[in-house]
């Protein structure tokens, strides 16, 4: 693991009414996979396209983001230069591959394209062939072949495969993935996540991995951070936010995917737990605590924003009343 | 008959009519669709969305049906559900033939028959009160009493879970979670027999989630239903159902009851999904995603497609 990649500080979202994200801060090393759950509506993918420049007119965001190799702040990087950025230092894959290819246009032409724009590639004809290459070591069997077909005659699980050619054309330090998995069938997102896993350490990238899918995040990343009301409530290694979490909002996550018991037998029917009530719309998250109007373990000490708590090794939680917090070493066990 | 099938029901405990006649029965149904003519010489080629399947389900049971998209799970659905014709085979409700008749025949399959869809933003009306949805059914039932339907209609939002001042609210007044219960709401209307629940919770989140298999357990148990889920997800199915049949290609490759299904899958395919399925437990254990492909592609033999 090496050097940080990207830097995220006390980034914050905000349309002229209604503040969407607020204060989330993290880093990404190199070779490192990180995964960013939450429900829908708790900001996961606004924090992905704030990071690529990507918000629409009229959301601004403040805070700082840095990307190696680039001196300064993004955020404050005119869209001129956030084009030459996007596509070779950092990329990204989305979740409908559909929508995110161009239905006129051979996909080989469209994997070429990204080279030829930011120049890595001399020449069309050595664009073309380069593309080729990616097809084939994203596991597209006859690559020639697939580059010259239209997007509507592959399947799902190609289509994805081509998305993630195009983002892993020109190597970047930085590859997002916004529920890379989501539209496809269990077997091909094994293979799809496998992939993305493999390319983004053969060439040593930060990956931030979006899903709501728990098991897929502990299966592809090292490092999880769960976000909600867009806010990051708690982050950590995958192993000890999964099994030791502190966040009511994280608990009641693992509580209500595990369809399974421990032991892996079948859970009683009707006893599935859940989270009460449901995620409020945009900027009708409560003050204070933002889980505090579906947490049962809030108080009235729970209107003032919780102060981060740190674990050490990087993992922490933003929670007046952790869970299990009598077993941790000092730090973490502050109640009142 | 192939030792990895199980066409008859399973006997149920506590149901005390083991030997009774099926609610549903569908007797080597098949469903052709005809592609755009290739050449002029040959004929048109023809895909085979069902391909023969037989079952039986018994009044109570329920029963679920995986595949992967394109397994034929939806035209089956559709097909025995009435709202497409069967190339050959026969499909009986309730010992009544279901294949051949015309919709104005069909008319006490609505009633038997309700189905649930996967995505409740496009399958109910946006320009509909809740009160209207919810009644429609009863309306198209001949129920002309706008204040029984009314009670009726309050009546159903209360078994859903939902406030009563629901009632005058439009569906994007909702969450997902929430439209998902007027769908179910909806489908209870006309008291039916049978619940066609099609990938009810796939668009929803985990949380909400548990919040409608709770609510599906609730209605199949308190309403007295048999159930057909059908779903792409193991792990849900596993818990909704008593047995499973496996869907691929458009042909049953394996049905069993759901924990003998999953302690000793038969078929390749069978394996092969299960072995699909990432599981915390699994991941937290050290299953990466290289470990998770590499079962799938054994499974698979290296007959692997996206």
């Amino acid at each position: 693991m090496g050097a940080a990649v990207l830097s995220v500080q006390g980034l914050g979202v905000a349309t002229t009414r209604t503040p969407l994200l607020a204060d989330v801060s993290f880093t990404i090393d190199s070779g490192e996979r990180v995964g960013l759950i939450g429900e829908s509506g708790s900001g996961k993918s606004l924090t992905a396209l704030a990071v690529m420049g990507l918000l629409s007119d009229g959301v601004r965001a403040n805070g700082t983001v840095e990307l190696a190799g680039h001196e300064g702040n993004l955020l404050e990087r005119p869209e001129r230069e956030m084009a030459k950025i996007r596509g070779s230092d950092m990329a990204m894959i989305f979740q409908e591959p559909m929508t995110a290819l161009n239905p006129t246009m051979r996909v080989g032409a469209q994997v070429a394209e990204v080279m030829r724009i930011h120049g890595t590639e001399p020449s069309k004809a050595a664009a073309k062939s380069r593309a080729v290459e990616l097809l084939d070591s994203v596991g597209l069997p006859d690559p020639a072949n697939v580059a010259r077909s239209y997007p509507h005659q592959l399947s799902g699980g190609q289509r994805q495969r081509i998305v993630a050619a195009i983002a892993l054309a020109n190597s970047p330090d930085l590859l997002i993935c916004d529920e890379p998995t989501t539209a496809l069938d269990v077997t091909v997102q094994a293979l799809v996540l496998d992939l993305i896993v493999r390319q983004a350490q053969e060439r040593d990238a930060a990956l931030l991995f979006i899903t709501h899918d728990l098991a897929v995040v502990a299966t592809v990343c090292e490092r999880v951070m769960v976000m909600y009301g867009g806010r990051i409530v708690e982050a950590g290694p995958v192993t000890e936010v999964f099994t030791d979490p502190r966040h009511h909002y994280t608990q009641g996550l693992l509580a209500a995917s595990d369809l399974s018991m421990p032991d892996g037998s079948r859970r009683e029917r009707r006893s599935l737990p859940t989270i009460a009530g449901s995620v409020p719309g945009a900027g009708h998250f409560p003050d204070g605590c933002v889980f505090r109007n579906r947490c049962e373990a809030a108080t009235e000490a729970c209107t003032e924003v919780p102060t981060w708590h740190d674990r050490g090794d990087g993992a922490g939680y933003a929670c007046v009343h952790p869970l299990g917090a009598d077993s941790s070493s000092g730090h973490g066990a502050r109640d009142d | 008959m192939p030792a990895c099938t199980r066409w008859a029901p399973i006997p149920h405990p506590g149901m005390g009519h083991a030997m009774t006649e099926p609610i549903l029965k569908l007797t080597d149904v098949r469903r052709e669709f005809r592609r755009p003519r290739t050449s002029l010489r040959t004929p048109p080629p023809v895909v085979r969305a069902v391909n023969g399947v037989n079952l039986e389900v018994a009044p109570g049971e329920r029963l679920g049906i995986v595949g992967e998209s394109g397994s034929g799970k939806s035209t089956l659905l559709r097909l025995l559900s009435g709202l497409d014709q069967p190339t050959s085979g026969q499909i009986e409700v309730q010992g009544r033939r279901v294949d051949g008749q015309s919709s104005r025949q069909l008319k006490w399959l609505r009633e038997t028959m309700q189905l649930v869809f996967q995505d409740p933003m496009s399958s109910l009306d946006p320009r509909m009160r809740v009160r209207d949805i919810i009644a429609e059914p009863l309306v198209a039932a001949g129920m002309s009493a706008a204040g029984k339907r009314e009670e009726r209609v309050v009546t159903l939002l209360q078994s859903v879970g939902l406030p009563k001042d629901a009632i005058d609210r439009y569906p994007h007044q909702f969450s997902g979670g929430q439209r998902q219960r007027i769908s179910v709401a909806r489908a209870l209307a006309p008291q039916p027999k049978i619940l066609v629940a099609d990938e009810p919770v796939s668009a929803l989140d985990v949380s909400v989630r548990a919040q409608v298999l709770n609510l599906i357990d609730n209605v199949v148990e308190g309403f007295d239903l048999t159930l057909i889920f059908v779903s792409h997800d193991l792990s849900v199915v596993r818990h909704v159902c008593d047995r499973v049949a496996v869907m691929r290609r458009g042909e049953f490759v394996e049905v069993a009851p759901t924990e003998e299904l999953f302690a000793d899958p038969q078929h390749a395919y069978t394996k092969q999904l299960i072995a699909a399925i990432p599981t915390l437990s699994a991941a937290l254990g050290g299953r990466t995603a290289a470990a998770l492909a590499d079962e799938v592609n054994q499974q698979a033999g290296g007959e692997n497609r996206d």
